[in-house]
């Protein structure tokens, strides 16, 4: 199963962004990772699809223009990838990564928590500090409903939805 | 303004995956009340008619009429601050019709979610079915219970967004429930009865989903007080 985020209106001048997921594990570490480019909503729009996951090596796909490296960490609880952004010109906005670190203890979530360089892009810091919160316990609690999707009406965030999903997915197996 | 719809897909390939995302982003350049120059704002504001812009305004428009009918009355998106406002059937109708896409561009699965409506088809996997967490009105950082195999689920509340539901019987601000939850066959309803049933009184919004066949409905009070109509299914998270 691959999941996708497709943001709407994400900005004042109609950028609007495609997210896909890619996650990487290592041990009994999980970071769950997002990329995101936004293109005009005139009609183009960039993909990269599909998720890519390796038990044993660290491996992160790339989008052009925006690269990151993962590399496995010998702690048995948590890895901790370096991640790189890109902020490019108005047509070519990318509002960067929304990374978080996810921490399995004994089979279970233990805590979520988010991977965020120094903000270099505002935008990006802002989302974060909205969504991981939200994140972190819906995280937990999905955790035991075991579910695909979640109905709500609190959907204010891009990042939000995009992190509980790219959650969600690790946790479907 | 950011709406974010997500998708979760088993078969169909990267085109299926950029086809829907493409539409995704004409409806909301057509249809976004936030963008000056759309179709829907230039609709509002009389510049354009019906019968100039492009078709799926009409189909909107057509099924607005239909579950305005159907709520009888209770779903009425002309009689909204500014003129004709679908915005609370658009977003499941956008969902549903990406799904449809990407079931036929080859996927044997797929589930859509705009922004907490939820538009899905076929399985995830042989084992189960397709399983929505619905968020407690409350905290929404918390799933209060789940539900399952459904194709359309939509939730309507003000608890995030404000008091941005209008009753149509008055025109004013809606109280009294806090979140509304509707599952059945289409999500377009789905979407249309759950933005009813929130700014409607508890027992109204109920007797409103009864008389729908295949529909059913979950209402939260302001004080957290649950009332389902008999076929709402669903387990404790």
């Amino acid at each position: 199963m691959r999941r996708y985020q497709i943001v709407l209106g994400a900005t004042a001048a109609g950028l609007a962004g495609v997210l896909s997921y890619h996650t990487v594990s290592a041990g009994n570490g999980v970071t769950v990772q997002a990329t995101g480019s936004a293109s005009s909503s005139t009609g183009s729009a960039s993909t990269s699809a599909g998720a890519g996951s390796s038990s044993t090596t660290a491996s992160t796909p790339t989008t052009a223009g925006s690269s990151s490296s993962a590399q496995a960490a010998p702690s048995t609880t948590t890895t901790a990838p370096s991640v790189r952004r890109a902020q490019g010109s108005e047509e070519q906005y990318r509002y960067g990564l929304l990374e978080l670190q996810v921490t399995v203890s004994g089979g279970r979530i233990t805590n979520v928590q988010p991977m965020v360089d120094e903000a270099t892009d505002p935008r990006s810091a802002q989302i974060n500090s909205e969504a991981v919160p939200m994140l972190s316990q819906q995280v937990l609690q999905a955790q035991s409903a075991n579910i695909d999707g979640v109905s709500g009406a609190s959907y204010t965030s891009a990042a939000f939805e995009a992190s509980l999903q790219s959650a969600l997915n690790k946790l479907g197996r | 303004m950011g709406t974010v719809f997500s998708l979760a897909v088993v078969g169909g390939d990267d085109m299926a995956i950029e086809r829907a995302c493409r539409f995704l982003h004409h409806v909301d350049d057509v249809f976004s009340t936030w963008i000056e120059d759309s179709w829907i704002s230039r609709i509002r504001r009389g510049e354009a008619e019906l019968e100039d812009a492009p078709d799926i305004v009409s189909e909107v428009h057509g099924l607005c009429l239909e579950a305005l009918r159907t709520s009888r009355g209770r779903f009425d998106p002309w009689r909204l601050p500014g003129g004709f406002d679908p915005t609370g059937l658009v977003k499941g109708w956008a969902a549903e019709r990406a799904a449809r896409q990407l079931q036929e561009a080859g996927a044997t699965a797929a589930m859509v979610n705009g922004a907490g409506d939820i538009a899905c088809f076929g399985r995830p996997d042989l084992a189960r079915e397709w399983r929505i967490g619905l968020e407690d009105p409350f905290d929404p950082s918390r799933i209060a219970m789940v539900v399952e195999g459904w194709p359309a689920v939509a939730t309507s509340g003000t608890y995030q967004r404000g008091l941005h539901l209008i009753d149509p019987t008055s025109g004013r601000p809606a109280f009294g429930v806090r979140a509304a939850t509707v599952v059945g066959p289409a999500l377009w309803l789905a979407d249309a009865l759950a933005t009813a049933a929130a700014a409607s009184e508890v027992t109204a919004g109920i007797e409103m989903v009864k008389a729908v066949e295949g529909y059913e409905l979950l209402v939260v009070d302001e004080d957290g007080r649950r009332t389902f109509t008999p076929g709402f299914v669903a387990a404790a998270a």
